[in-house]
Order: C-alpha cells, then sequence, then structure tokens
C-alpha cells in the first residue's frame, strides 16, 4: 500500500536501510544513522495534529531539530518522525491514552530527516473545545540520560517480543 | 459612570509599578470609563482579590490564566508582542556550579514566590535528574533577595524570571552565572476580561491601539512591552493553555 510519506533520502553518512511499516499498513524505507542530536536546551518542542494525527502546527524549535522544513510537515502524518527502534506497542499505547481523553507521557526516540534522531519527553494532551476532542498538542522536553538508557534497554526488550 | 476592577499579577519588575498607573490612566482617558488599578503584592492577596468577584480585568501570568478562563469565566483578549515569559537559572560566579549537571541532590534553591517560573526551572532540571523533592527551597520576598542568597552562598542557585534578572544590575549580574535560560517563546502574561464585562470592545480598542501614538509607547516602554498588545484569539488562549497543561508533570 502507498505511503503518505515518500522513501527518505539515503544520508551521506553510513546508515541502516529499514523498512517501516505504519499502524496505517503504508510502508517506506528510512536510513537510521546512529547519530544522536543533542536536545536544544531551554526549548520545547511543540506540535499539534488532528484527530488523525496528521501535523496541523509545529514550532521552530520542532523544525529545527527535525531537518524537515515546516511544509514537509504540515498535513503529514506525525509518524513522519517515527524511528525505526521505537515499539508499536509505545504509540499505540500513546494514541490510546490520548484518544480517551487522558494525558501521555513518555520517552521517544524521534527519526530525523537525515537519518540521526533525538530523544524526547513527550507530553500528549488532548484538546478539548467546548467538550469535545479536536485534536492534540504534544509537547517534548529534555530528558535524562539516565531516563534515555532505562528507555533503550525497555524499547529493545519490547521490539524484541513484537518479533518473537 | 460605573467603576471597574483591574488587577496586575504580582510577578512585575518593581520598576514597572509606575508604568502599570500610567497605563491605567491612559486606558481610562482613551476608553472613557473609571478602572481601579489593583496592584496585589502577593499571590494569596490576587486570589483573595479574585474570589470577591468583581476584578472585570485581570493581567494574569499564564500559570493563573488557565485556572482563570477554565474555571472562573474569564475570557483572555490580548498579550503583549514579543514578551514571552521565560526564566533563567544562576550560580554565584565563584560557585563551582558551571552546569546544570553540577547542582548537586538537596542544594538550595532561591526564588521569589512565582510559580510559572518554579514550574518551567522544574522542567528544565527534569533533564538532570532533578526533582522538587530534591532541592531545599527558600522562598525570598523579592527576587533581589534572591539573587543576595546565593551571592552570600546561602543558596547554590537561584531560579529568576527572565525579564526581572536582564534587569539587575551589571554589579549584581556580575556575581551571577546562568546556568540556562528558557526559550520556549508561545507563553506569555495575557489581558483577561470577565465573560460579563459590558465595555470589553471599547476596552480592547484603547488596549490594540496603544502603540499607535508617542504617548502610547511611553507608557508601553515603561512596562517593557514597547510593541504593544496583540488581540488574543480563544484558540490561541486555549492553545498556550494546553500548553502549560503539559508542564504540570
Amino acid at each position: 500500500m502507498g505511503s503518505p510519506l515518500s522513501d527518505a533520502n539515503k544520508p551521506d553518512v553510513p546508515a541502516e536501510q529499514i523498512t517501516l511499516t505504519y499502524h496505517d499498513g503504508t510502508s517506506r524505507t528510512v536510513y537510521d544513522s546512529g547519530i544522536e542530536r543533542p536536545y536544544p536546551d531551554g526549548k520545547l518542542i511543540v506540535s499539534r495534529t488532528d484527530l488523525n494525527g496528521i501535523l496541523t502546527h509545529v514550532n521552530d524549535a520542532f523544525v529545527e531539530i527535525s531537518g524537515y522544513e515546516v511544509d514537509e510537515l504540515i498535513g503529514k502524518p506525525h509518524y513522519i518522525l517515527r524511528h525505526p527502534d521505537m515499539p508499536s506497542a509505545a504509540y499505540k499505547d500513546l494514541w490510546h491514552t490520548a484518544q480517551s481523553g487522558q494525558k501521555w507521557h513518555g520517552y521517544v526516540k524521534n527519526l530525523c530527516k537525515d537519518g540521526s534522531h533525538y530523544w524526547v519527553y513527550a507530553t500528549v494532551v488532548p484538546n478539548v473545545r467546548r467538550g469535545e476532542t479536536v485534536g492534540f498538542t504534544s509537547v517534548r522536553r529534555k530528558p535524562s540520560r539516565r531516563k534515555i538508557d532505562a528507555a533503550i534497554a525497555q524499547y529493545a526488550a519490547m521490539k524484541q517480543n513484537e518479533k518473537g | 459612570m460605573t467603576t471597574h476592577n483591574m488587577l496586575i499579577a504580582p510577578d512585575f519588575s518593581p520598576e514597572r509599578f509606575a508604568g502599570w498607573h500610567m497605563f491605567n490612566l491612559m486606558i481610562q482617558k482613551r476608553a472613557n470609563m473609571n478602572m481601579h488599578l489593583n496592584m496585589p503584592a502577593s499571590y494569596a492577596e490576587q486570589e483573595a482579590l479574585v474570589a470577591k468577584g468583581d476584578i472585570q480585568v485581570i493581567y494574569a501570568n499564564p500559570f493563573d490564566a488557565a485556572q482563570l478562563i477554565r474555571e472562573q469565566g474569564y475570557r483572555a483578549l490580548a498579550r503583549p508582542i514579543g514578551k514571552s515569559d521565560e526564566m533563567v537559572i544562576t550560580a554565584a560566579s565563584s560557585s563551582d556550579i558551571n552546569s546544570l549537571d553540577d547542582i548537586p541532590n538537596g542544594a538550595t534553591v532561591a526564588m521569589a514566590n512565582n510559580r510559572d517560573v518554579k514550574l518551567i526551572g522544574l522542567r528544565l532540571l527534569e533533564a538532570v535528574d532533578l526533582a522538587e523533592d530534591d532541592l531545599q527551597w527558600v522562598v525570598t520576598e523579592t527576587y533581589q533577595a534572591a539573587a543576595r542568597q546565593v551571592m552570600k552562598g546561602d543558596a547554590q542557585v537561584a531560579f529568576f524570571l527572565s525579564e526581572i534578572f536582564h534587569s539587575f544590575s551589571r554589579l549584581t549580574k556580575s556575581q551571577l552565572k546562568v546556568l540556562i535560560e528558557s526559550d520556549i517563546a508561545d507563553i506569555s502574561h495575557v489581558l483577561l476580561v470577565k465573560e460579563d464585562f459590558a465595555d470589553s470592545d471599547i476596552f480592547m480598542d484603547a488596549i490594540l491601539n496603544l502603540h499607535h501614538d508617542t504617548d502610547g509607547q511611553t507608557a508601553l516602554t515603561e512596562l517593557g512591552m514597547p510593541q504593544g498588545f496583540e488581540a488574543m484569539s480563544e484558540e490561541d488562549a486555549e492553545f498556550m493553555l494546553d500548553l502549560m497543561e503539559t508542564l504540570l508533570n
């Protein structure tokens, strides 16, 4: 099934080529260079999506660290950032929690356009307007290295289970 | 003529005091209304005044704006242009603490009573695994007193509203070392009016046009917001409140 996202461009640095299949059944080729980008000190990375997870707003910090241009992000599914090391169960939990009107917190490894990545502590809240959820706001903060290391171990185990 | 009540959140720099009086005089003249200025000295005093139910206009900090809008019948009208609420974490210049990583568990933090500053500061300290309970807190009467605590070595770090830190004298700033300054941009104070405030259109008109003439610009400069105010839609306000919500835990 064709993806709303085109395949990623092969980066100039050595990178593993991976075919990612998303929850909607679509697939695309991405690259993982293993290079980590530092979280920008003092900033929050902010985005909003509609009810279907389509990006409707990204702030400057989001654009800068992701490596995409604004018009490459708005109107695209939020999973454009999905890193192949992230287990599907983490996203299922996120969407299940947010769609039931609750706040979700979690550590997330995001994939940049050039195959590098960055870690965040993400909080997702439903945007409730006059009693109705109209979208979601996601705000990322800088996680501690200790928490990142714990998440790496946890997600590796979850991925192993998903394969198993 | 009816007299309305305007309340200014108590976290402004002392040097802005005269500016708020100038602002109020100007708005009364331009909107042709009587407005009594309420400048509570603390958040407890602010809450007591709001609870009386006779405050029609509030220049609120973003932390309080959430409750005022979602629970107490206020709506956002405007916000200062290019003036987001940021905070600074500092140590003494002479301190061994050179980055957030150097702040030890159990360190003493000095700060004036400002919930936004504390909330944002705590979020920045998450990156080095420090939470509220890992630190000792000394709440000072003023930000200047918090600076003195750090300079004397009674506290290892201090939290400041950025605007206030940057207004310190060169001498004070030379004795402090900035460890981090937030750069959030999306969070600011907001001008709220009570839902049933009958004169909101004329009030709004006076506010949004203040920066269009010299007198208005003078008052706004005194308040540290030389670009004036911009209108804030209901959705603008809700977006900021959603963002604040993500920071609460």
